[in-house]
């Protein structure tokens, strides 16, 4: 494969490998409070120093994710967002000249009523890096395997505590990094973390030569720091949508957006190790 | 009814026959004619050796295809070869076959060709064949003159010649388009002797063991057996869901395999339904509602008896009773009209485990009095303010409860819905309502109903119902669902009637969504009906066209309950009302001499507050 073949987050971790840096991942919701917010915050967050941006699909039914979370999907859903306008959103923040590799986060039943092969027709055209659909196990996910593959995007796999003997499994079928569920549970802010996060983790690492995140429920700078001890890649999620959250009345005010942007920016900013 | 036998056509390869040898096949074509299937005498000797090691009951039998062959030809192939049957596809005449049949001492199947406009091909007139074929075949599909109006019109075109042979006792095999996924149908319908298919277990041209396997299930009656190992119903089905909640349902599901068959675990199972439950529930004639309906002679399943007051209790005592052989001492449970809140509530209480139920915030204003017996019970209710607030959401919200306590926590899912192994596993402990059932009307009637009619939200007192009969074809499997204002408004849960397939809270089914994959709300005056899923072997179930779907709208539920109140003096809960409706259109339209049964799931006192609502609501 040339290097211009090479996928963006490959490429990303590679880089960051060798700077011995661990990826500052954000997590958003596309669509929360509205596309165009959306590719500002892509903006601000690319500014702040984040690595990778995980993009949510917001969902009518999302299992994997708390409260927060859930709030910011309904928030985009009365907009009547799709899974192709998020994959366009996407398009529009490389148009716009985002650099940063995006992942987009989306349950199963959106990508399978878009039909697989323009599902990742669409992704590909879009710049979009990665894949993670948290409700495919590996069981279910043979035929998105084969043609996530195909069109050099790559499936991303989530890993949890509980996840014990399927671990090897998981890994065998991985692409571009592992996803670590830190701890049992919903998305959503946790205060501290069980010494066990730390082991399982580190098992996970032990099976794997690809790049490995942590994400769910961390949100501050100290968990932040904890983790980039030991892993390639943080995921902060639903810290920054509520940040979102609180933002939204500067946000949704032409002449307060910007300060609202900048208070986004200034939490991704000091989350940055 | 006599078993459908299978004849797999066009064998061309020894490994690939041989991968088949565990198959209980009946018949092994060989194609001599002139095809890109064609075998020549040496082959076919070869072949014909792999079915002499068979590994079924007994060996399948081989056929000779041939079209319009020489006398001589005929005799040298099928006496080197070892033929045991000879089927011929050309204008023989029949004399041909006749001659054909003495000379060689091997049977002679005739084949035919139906065209679109009934007759056959060729201007052959099958009843020259009388007394001289031991059996027919009957090409129903043929690419060149079938004009492409569908296999299903043209089998009924093959219906006369099927009498036909019926009437001469000889075997009519239907061939032509067959595939796994259209077999059950023509079996449903036509019931013919045997079946006969080539290109449709084929991948690519060649045989396909994957397929053959699969047509040979759908035909030798094995609806029965599904899910498979993966928790599929044919398509539907399987496990969708966080990798957290995958260890725990495999877990589970070894656990529920363990169990399932220990003397010990069956046994308190049984003694619970009876001495608990209150269990067998009767089975009784309404005589006046079948007078007033004037058709079709009504039978109620009475779940309505049961401890709790609705079916759920069967499946709650099974899960309990499991959640406590595995260890776990807390339980959660989601509930829509309160019915399976109730009965876990129930079940943990008398097992001393520890109990959350999780509830939309909007039914539990529509069933107040449930959220109390609950509390009543020992129980923890937890009102859902996400979403809709309503079924959908519960479900959800105790699957987020379960990934975040999978460790010590067994979750009793209520119906035949979500990830593998819930929609088996809950099916089969609602089986024993079918199962009662089916004992039931026997001793009532001495024989089989010719239709069983269940509401269906979710699914699971209809599937139990369902599931003892499957294989009895002669009974027709009616489901009625919730239309809320009606199918061409947005406030409906007719699932089958409007919805298309999805994954949605685990397996992959029908179900209510906008073309971008959103769920969208459902609407019932049923809180159990309001879901805008449905299990996956109901899915199933329709697409091979074994069990029928009809929407029931509000008013025809509200009007079907004052009707069983007034006539038998049985008030129904709503959503069980919604079976009755569909048997108040029905049994008019049949003879005094079929049966019904419907599964009355429910009793109605829980819902006489929103009754009285609406109906209040109605006249103001």
């Amino acid at each position: 494969m040339s290097a211009t073949e090479m996928n963006l987050l490959d490429q990303t971790f590679a880089r960051l490998h060798q700077e011995g840096r661990t990826a500052l991942m954000p997590f958003i919701t596309a669509g929360d409070p509205d596309m165009e917010t959306t590719l500002d915050i892509l903006r601000m967050a690319e500014q702040a120093g984040a690595d990778i941006v995980e993009l949510g699909v917001p969902y009518s039914d999302p299992l994997a994710d708390g409260p927060v979370i859930q709030r910011a999907s309904e928030r985009a859903l009365v907009h009547r967002v799709t899974i192709e306008t998020c994959i366009e959103t996407a398009r529009l923040a490389r148009e716009q000249g985002l650099q940063m590799p995006i992942v987009l986060f989306t349950y199963y039943n959106p990508v399978l009523q878009t039909g697989l092969e323009r599902f990742f027709r669409l992704v590909k055209e879009a710049g979009i890096s990665g894949l993670i659909i948290p409700d495919l196990p590996y069981e279910e996910s043979e035929e998105v395997l084969r043609q996530a593959d195909e069109a050099n995007i790559h499936l991303v796999p989530l890993v949890a505590p509980t996840s014990r003997e399927r671990i090897h499994q998981i890994l065998a079928r991985a692409r571009g990094f592992i996803y670590c569920v830190s701890s049992i549970g919903v998305t959503g802010e946790r205060a501290s973390f069980a010494q066990e996060v730390d082991d399982f983790i580190k098992t996970v690492k032990a099976g794997t030569s690809l790049p490995v995140a942590v994400g769910f429920g961390i949100c501050s700078r100290q968990q932040v720091e904890h983790f980039a001890g030991f892993c390639d890649g943080v995921v902060v999620g639903s810290a920054i949508v509520r940040k979102i959250e609180e933002s939204l009345s500067l946000l949704q005010n032409e002449a307060s957006k910007e300060q609202g942007l900048l208070q986004i920016r200034d939490f991704v900013a000091q989350l940055r190790v | 009814m006599a078993e459908t036998t299978i004849k797999i056509c066009g064998l061309q390869s020894v490994e690939v026959l041989k991968s088949m040898i565990r198959l209980p096949l009946d018949y092994v074509g060989f194609v001599f004619a002139r095809s890109k299937r064609q075998v020549n005498a040496d082959q076919a000797s070869e072949l014909v050796k792999v079915l002499r090691e068979w590994k079924s009951a007994r060996a399948p039998k081989s056929v000779g295809v041939f079209v319009n062959p020489e006398m001589s030809e005929l005799a040298e192939i099928t006496s080197r070869v070892g033929l045991d049957i000879i089927q011929l596809h050309g204008a023989e005449s029949p004399e041909f076959c006749r001659e054909a049949g003495s000379r060689l001492g091997v049977q002679v199947i005739k084949a035919f060709s139906v065209q679109e406009n009934g007759t056959l091909h060729g201007g052959m007139n099958i009843e020259d064949y009388a007394g001289v074929v031991r059996g027919v075949l009957l090409d129903t599909y043929d690419p060149v003159y079938g004009g492409g109006s569908g296999v299903t019109f043209t089998w009924e075109k093959a219906l006369p010649y099927q009498l036909w042979a019926r009437e001469q006792g000889i075997p009519c095999w239907i061939a032509g388009g067959l595939h796994t996924d259209n077999v059950a149908e023509l079996i449903m319908k036509m019931n013919p002797d045997g079946v006969d298919v080539s290109s449709g277990v084929e991948t690519d041209g060649v045989k396909d063991l994957n397929k053959i396997t699969a047509f040979v299930e759908r035909v030798k009656g094995k609806m029965a057996q599904v899910p498979d190992e993966h928790g599929r119903f044919g398509p539907f089905g399987g496990r969708y869901v966080p990798e957290t909640l995958m260890n725990a349902l495999i877990e589970l599901e070894e656990s529920y395999k363990k169990f399932k068959d220990d003397p010990d675990f069956q046994a308190e199972i049984a003694y619970l339904l009876k001495q608990y439950s209150g269990r067998e529930t009767p089975l009784y004639y309404a005589e006046r509602l079948t007078e007033t309906l004037g058709g079709a002679k009504i039978y109620l399943k009475r779940e309505d008896l049961n401890h709790t007051g609705a079916h759920k209790i069967n499946n709650a005592i099974g899960q309990g009773l499991l959640a406590k052989r595995m260890g776990k001492k807390k339980v959660i449970a989601e509930t829509g009209a309160g019915q399976h809140g109730v009965a876990t509530a129930t079940v943990a209480a008398l097992l001393g485990l520890e109990c959350k139920v999780f509830m939309g915030e909007e039914d539990t204003k529509r069933q107040q009095l449930n959220v109390f017996r609950m509390k009543l019970l020992g129980a923890e209710v937890i009102p859902v303010l996400s979403g809709t607030r309503t079924l959908k959401d519960a479900c959800n919200e105790a699957l987020r409860y379960w990934v975040s306590q999978v460790e010590d926590t067994f979750y009793i899912l209520g119906s035949a819905t979500g990830p593998h192994p819930y929609p088996m596993m809950v099916r089969n402990f609602q089986r024993i309502i079918g199962d009662e059932t089916r004992r039931q009307i026997m001793e009532a009637e001495g024989r089989l109903p010719d239709m069983l009619v269940a509401a269906v939200g979710g699914g699971s007192n209809a599937i139990g119902m369902f599931y003892p009969f499957i294989e009895d074809t002669s009974v027709q499997f009616v489901g009625a669902e919730a239309a809320g204002l009606g199918v061409d408004t947005e406030f409906h849960a007719a699932t089958m009637t409007k919805g298309s397939k999805g994954v949605f809270q685990g397996s992959l089914s029908y179900l209510l969504q906008d073309e971008h994959g959103q769920v969208q709300p459902a609407h019932s005056i049923s809180a159990g009906l309001d879901y805008p899923g449905i299990g996956p072997e109901h899915s199933y179930l329709k697409d091979i066209k074994r069990a029928s779907y009809y929407p029931i709208t509000d008013k025809e539920a509200l009007d079907a309950l004052q009707l069983l109140s007034r006539t038998e003096g049985i008030i129904p809960a709503l959503e069980s009302a919604h079976a009755v409706a569909q048997v108040m259109k029905m049994a008019p339209e049949m003879s005094r001499e079929q049966i019904i049964v419907i599964c009355l799931s429910g009793r109605g006192d829980k819902d006489v507050e929103s009754i009285m609502a609406y109906t209040e609501g109605r006249e103001a």
